[in-house]
């Protein structure tokens, strides 16, 4: 009897399948935490609370909220990778969260959202 | 030489990096849309995950260089301060578009959007990359993952195509020359 490809391709493709969920769903949750991250910093900046300092002074303090955004973004990512990889987790609000934060993220960052501060 | 080498950059950034960006999204999504659960058996869904996975992390890499060059290469000379008492503002791009109040809301508007939504389109595809390596097929079979997937990148597409759109507007009517 010969043990061919598809063989161990379907026994690879099921080991996938079966994998938990959750360091798929602190991806996403980071992404959302990033995100929000970035339009918290902006808003901060624009009503005065704090400046983020240029990372590159050529560009001003965008770049510093774009930095501290990646690496809020990359923190959560990390702690939440760690907390959840190995389990399976209800997507459900997970999923609400993040879209909620990704929607304020990116209102934070329009314009006229500011002048109503 | 035919062009400036800060025209160059913006071509790069504009054209080649987001503009490579807006089309492996558009792959992305028309993907996800026809390895839908329900058809993957026929469709084998199992074999796309791998290019799929190399897709997403292909347009992934895209939006970070976009971001990358357009906030440390072409925005500094964009943003750049005219010297007291200059009359001519064209090489100094955001000047020449606030000083016109016409135009100044493609910066006041425009410009200050592309500062941050960019970055925030990287982050969100780079989320959707690591799912269709580390879980493959299973983007397409979970339709939780596949939702989320699928409404990451759409936001990455409209808010991508969105920038776009203002930084042509923008180079139209004060190119980095």
């Amino acid at each position: 009897m010969e043990t061919g490809a598809p063989e161990h391709a379907a026994t690879a493709e099921a080991a996938l399948v079966g994998r938990p969920n959750g360091a798929a769903w602190a991806a996403f949750l980071a992404a959302g935490i990033g995100t929000f991250a970035m339009g918290f910093f902006v808003i901060l900046n624009v009503a005065g609370i704090f400046a983020a300092p240029a990372v590159y002074g050529p560009s001003g303090g965008a770049s510093g909220r774009a930095t501290f955004a990646v690496i809020a973004w990359l923190i959560s990512w990390v702690v939440l990778h760690r907390r959840w990889r190995d389990r399976h987790v209800e997507p459900g609000r997970i999923s609400t969260v993040t879209l909620v934060l990704i929607a304020l993220g990116i209102l934070a960052t329009f314009p006229p959202l500011w002048e109503l501060l | 030489m035919l062009f400036s080498e800060r025209s160059l950059w913006t071509m790069i950034h504009g054209i080649g990096l987001g503009g490579g960006a807006l089309l492996a999204l558009g792959a992305a999504l028309f993907a996800l849309y026809l390895l839908r659960a329900g058809d993957l058996r026929s469709t084998g869904a199992g074999r796309a995950s791998g290019p799929m996975a190399g897709l997403t992390a292909f347009t992934a890499l895209m939006l970070w260089l976009t971001s990358i060059v357009g906030m440390f290469v072409v925005f500094p000379p964009y943003r750049a301060t005219p010297p007291e008492g200059t009359t001519d503002l064209a090489p100094f791009p955001r000047a020449l578009v606030l000083a016109d109040p016409e135009t100044a809301w493609l910066h006041a508007f425009g410009m200050e959007t592309k500062e941050h939504l960019p970055w925030i389109a990287a982050m969100l595809a780079t989320a959707v990359a690591f799912v269709a390596w580390r879980h493959r097929a299973k983007l397409f079979e979970d339709p939780h993952l596949r939702r989320m997937g699928t409404i990451l990148l759409v936001i990455c597409f409209v808010g991508v195509a969105y920038t776009s759109l203002l930084g042509v507007f923008l180079n139209k009517v004060a190119p980095l020359e």
